[in-house]
């Protein structure tokens, strides 16, 4: 066990060595590995501030139906019933005109509007709360609910909050996506790697195996390298990231400032650089052990 | 130690090595196979290595059959044994004392007593004030003999040598051979191949005479 750990211990130290000493070349394929990691982690973390910060804003939309000034008890019981039966409809509440008015009197500072105004000019209201959030749910639901009888007009709330969400949601799947693709390249540029030093030590493979080394032994070398290759790739994505964000900002906060926003893009935190490190390293790990699978068979002492 | 039972050996393309080989060697001897090239002495150390495997028959090496292990178990019966190649195979990126390391770096040896069995390993092949040389500084003698120092560091029970001294002067292939002679004193089983037999008559041991993959009469 001693031994193992041992054995473990060197591997892993030689590899980085290794690395560290053909600065040119491990540069050229870490560089490529990091650029790799960097574009969805950019996205990722565009796509997670954008997201923070549309939070802040009405969280969800609401449709608000306005009857018309002639609406009487029976017609507000119709719409009533209806939206309670609506299979689309989660919630609703009802707000009366006199309570409209009085919120308003109440939201301005204006005591003794209405004994100004004489009629109430506020029509009765409906705001409904839509069970879903897709648009074209959203849609379907607002055309149904504005043709109700004596409904003046149903008034979509947020809908651009609504659009926002759906950009959102396109960024994250493409976040996915670049992941899903880039994570690939991860595992074939580090096979290809491997497999290009496993031909490159030939002579010591085959003599290795000559005088009794189990594959283990031959495979681990690879191995460490693969994993150090992966960690430094993480961590340089992790620096060419924070420097876009740097970078960005800058511009990114001075827009949102035109609309009186303040939208920046955010860092990766410590969980998220843990994660991305230990998903490079495994994926570097799993190009080595197939390219180490495929090509040690091949190299047989004879 | 050593035991071949019927052995075949049917390279592919048909050409038959070995041809229903049976004998024993048993442990603590010292034993030459002689022959002309070609004649089976390389494959029938390759058998007992497990380098190649048998057509058919049995080979059984230190109670274990090889015809019967998986390929995966192959690499730890190798450890037991010292092999010295005619060319050598030595690794000419690293030094003479890394070449000899090798071997206990695959079985795990603590590095402190490694180093130390290194040592004695070299020193006794003569090598000791050239434990950093690259082997490419090496002579073919000095080459052969460090060879030897990585066949027999990590104190294999059996040695195997496959024309260990075909390329050297004669001086230099008598040394050699008191090298082996050295290790057969202190219990290992010593397995040597030559195509010269003047060597090997005058130290008197059982030599096994290969034509076209039989014994020769």
């Amino acid at each position: 066990m001693k031994h193992f750990l041992y054995l473990n211990w060197h591997s892993a130290r030689s590899a980085l060595l290794k690395i560290l000493r053909q600065p040119f070349g491990s540069l050229l394929t870490l560089l490529m590995l990091s650029i790799a990691l960097a574009m969805p982690l950019s996205l990722y973390l565009t796509v997670s501030s954008i997201q923070d910060w549309a939070g802040h804003l009405t969280a969800t939309p609401q449709i608000t139906l306005f009857m018309e000034q002639s609406a009487e008890e029976a017609d507000l019981a119709a719409v009533s019933s209806t939206l309670a039966k609506h299979p689309r409809v989660e919630s609703f509440s009802f707000i009366g005109k006199r309570q409209a008015l009085s919120d308003l009197e109440k939201r301005n500072g204006l005591p003794g509007l209405a004994d100004g105004l004489g009629d109430n000019p506020l029509p009765d209201a409906f705001v409904v709360k839509p069970r879903s959030l897709e648009p074209h749910e959203l849609d379907m639901l607002q055309k149904e609910l504005s043709g109700l009888p004596m409904v003046e007009n149903a008034q979509f709330d947020a809908r651009w909050a609504q659009r926002l969400y759906a950009m959102v949601e396109i960024g994250k799947q493409l976040t996915w996506f670049l992941a899903g693709v880039l994570g690939l390249a991860l595992v074939l540029v580090t096979y290809n790697a491997v497999r290009m030093q496993i031909l490159a030590r030939r002579d010591e493979i085959e003599v290795s195996k000559l005088i009794g080394a189990p594959d283990s032994f031959i495979r681990r070398p690879f191995m460490y390298h693969a994993l150090w290759q992966g960690l430094l790739a993480g961590l340089a994505a992790w620096g060419l990231t924070s420097w876009l964000v740097l970078l960005a900002n800058p511009a990114i906060s001075s827009f949102a400032q035109l609309y009186n926003e303040r939208l920046s893009l955010r860092m990766l935190n410590p969980q998220e650089l843990a994660i991305v490190l230990a998903f490079s390293a495994l994926l570097a790990m799993l190009g080595a052990r197939l390219a180490a699978g495929h090509h040690l068979r091949r190299i047989q002492p004879r | 130690m050593i035991q071949f039972d019927q052995v075949t050996k049917r390279y592919p393309g048909g050409n038959e090595a070995l041809k229903n080989l049976s004998f024993t060697i048993d442990g603590g001897e010292m034993v030459f196979l002689a022959g002309h090239s070609g004649a089976g002495k390389s494959t029938l150390l390759k058998l007992i290595s497990g380098i190649e495997r048998a057509s058919s028959g049995n080979v059984v090496v230190s109670g274990q059959n090889l015809s019967r292990l998986r390929n995966s178990q192959i690499p730890y019966v190798r450890q037991h044994i010292g092999m010295v190649f005619q060319d050598h195979k030595l690794l000419f990126d690293r030094s003479a004392f890394d070449n000899v390391m090798l071997p206990l770096d695959i079985i795990g040896f603590d590095r402190r007593d490694a180093a130390r069995r290194v040592r004695a390993a070299l020193d006794k092949v003569g090598l000791l004030s050239k434990e950093k040389c690259m082997p490419i500084r090496l002579s073919g003698g000095e080459q052969q003999r460090l060879c030897i120092a990585r066949a027999v560091v990590h104190r294999p029970s059996l040695l195997l040598a496959d024309e260990p001294s075909a390329n050297l002067d004669r001086a230099y292939a008598l040394d050699i051979m008191e090298l082996f002679k050295s290790f057969h004193q202190v219990g290992v089983t010593v397995v040597i191949s030559a195509h010269d037999e003047t060597l090997m008559e005058d130290y008197g041991r059982r030599i096994i005479r290969l034509k076209e993959g039989q014994f020769a009469a």
